[in-house]
């Protein structure tokens, strides 16, 4: 049971128990990412002060939301460097189904302020 | 990949090897973790749609810049951001120190993993505190989940647009109304529901954290718990990004 991670033989593979070898990728890229992820924060920061609000602002805001969320997904939690078919099964049905979510927030929500107040 | 043999990409299907090429207990923390994608993503959906549904109302969804303007120890100032900023912060490197742990993991290095999970846990702790603050100031001035004392007239919104740092104490006392309701309980729902994870992450990261000094993983000969954990963990940072973006920073 202790070794199962090492070698997987051809007719041997048990689901439960298999554990691919592990690699390592060494530091330089999580750090990289880190001061990466610590930059857009404070570009972030510099914009709130720097211009007012408005539709242009908040889209750069989101804009860098998806970058950093890019970056802590593929990077730190690896999936990068993961099967090409864990990679699809976990970012296909989001990149399908949230941009879905996100269109009928933009139909609803002003459909309700329209009917309520206008 | 790893696999000595060529295999095109229809044999893969045909069992006697994981498609993943990944344990069954971290496929299955991927799985979760994109069900839980789509809790939040369903929570801040919901927040943006309801936001959106006060645009024409005479009572306007407050501007967080008026709200979440508190400093420990800088009290009466008026400093928007700079505190979930400092949050944000925190939670970025315990999220490298984490993912430094997994790094050491690979390399079957017991004393630099604790070491790494031992600040990941400190981290969490921080964010903790943090958010206790925030909301212990939230609470004081009145936001509860039933109702708000966050509401503005028209003029204190024109005021509010040129508040100067040391205009908060002044500001603050006049024109205290009522305003949206659901303003106050999606903040507590969903930054609540984000700090549970968080909570939930610094208990399973301190379970994980006594397994390595007792020297499960150095026995079991891997340490792919402490991977697991630290996916949960980046998930919980990642989440962060968009409950920053959307309750903060628009």
């Amino acid at each position: 049971m202790s070794n199962n991670h090492h070698t997987q033989t051809e007719g041997a593979y048990i689901p439960e128990t298999y554990i691919p070898h592990p690699e390592s990728h060494g530091t330089k890229s999580l750090w990289r990412t880190f001061w990466i992820l610590l930059g857009i924060t404070i570009v972030d920061f510099v914009i709130y002060f720097a211009f007012g609000a408005s539709m242009v602002r908040n889209l750069v805001f989101i804009a860098f939301g998806i970058i950093k969320a890019i970056l802590i997904v593929g990077i730190f939690m690896h999936l990068n460097y993961e099967a090409k078919f864990l990679r699809w099964m976990i970012i296909l049905p989001a990149a399908i189904f949230l941009p879905y979510l996100v269109w009928f927030l933009l139909v609803e929500g002003n459909y309700v302020s329209l009917v309520k107040y206008f | 990949m790893s696999n000595s043999s060529a295999v095109s990409s229809s044999s893969i299907w045909t069992g006697g090897r994981s498609p993943f090429n990944v344990s069954y207990g971290k496929l299955m923390m991927w799985i979760f973790l994109l069900s839980d994608a789509f809790t939040f993503s369903s929570l801040l959906v919901g927040y943006g749609a309801i936001r959106f549904s006060y645009a024409g109302s005479s009572t306007p969804w407050p501007d967080p810049a008026t709200v979440f303007n508190h400093f420990p120890f800088a009290h009466g100032l008026h400093l928007p951001l700079l505190f979930v900023s400092l949050m944000t912060l925190i939670l970025i490197i315990s999220s490298v120190t984490m993912v430094l742990a997994v790094e050491a993991g690979h390399r079957n290095s017991k004393s630099e993993v604790s070491k790494y999970m031992f600040l990941t846990i400190l981290g969490g702790a921080a964010f903790l505190g943090c958010q206790a603050w925030e909301w212990s100031q939230f609470i004081a001035e009145g936001g509860r989940l039933d109702s708000n004392l966050f509401g503005f007239t028209d003029a204190a919104h024109e005021q509010a647009k040129n508040l100067k740092l040391f205009d908060h104490v002044h500001w603050e006392a006049a024109d205290k109304i009522p305003g949206p309701v659901p303003f106050a309980s999606l903040f507590f729902i969903v930054t609540g529901f984000h700090g549970f994870h968080v909570l939930s992450g610094v208990v399973i990261n301190i379970i994980i954290w006594l397994n390595v000094i007792g020297g499960t993983y150095e026995r079991r000969g891997h340490y792919e718990m402490v991977e697991k954990v630290g996916l949960y963990w980046h998930f919980v940072d990642l989440v962060w990004v968009f409950v920053f973006t959307f309750y903060y920073l628009i």
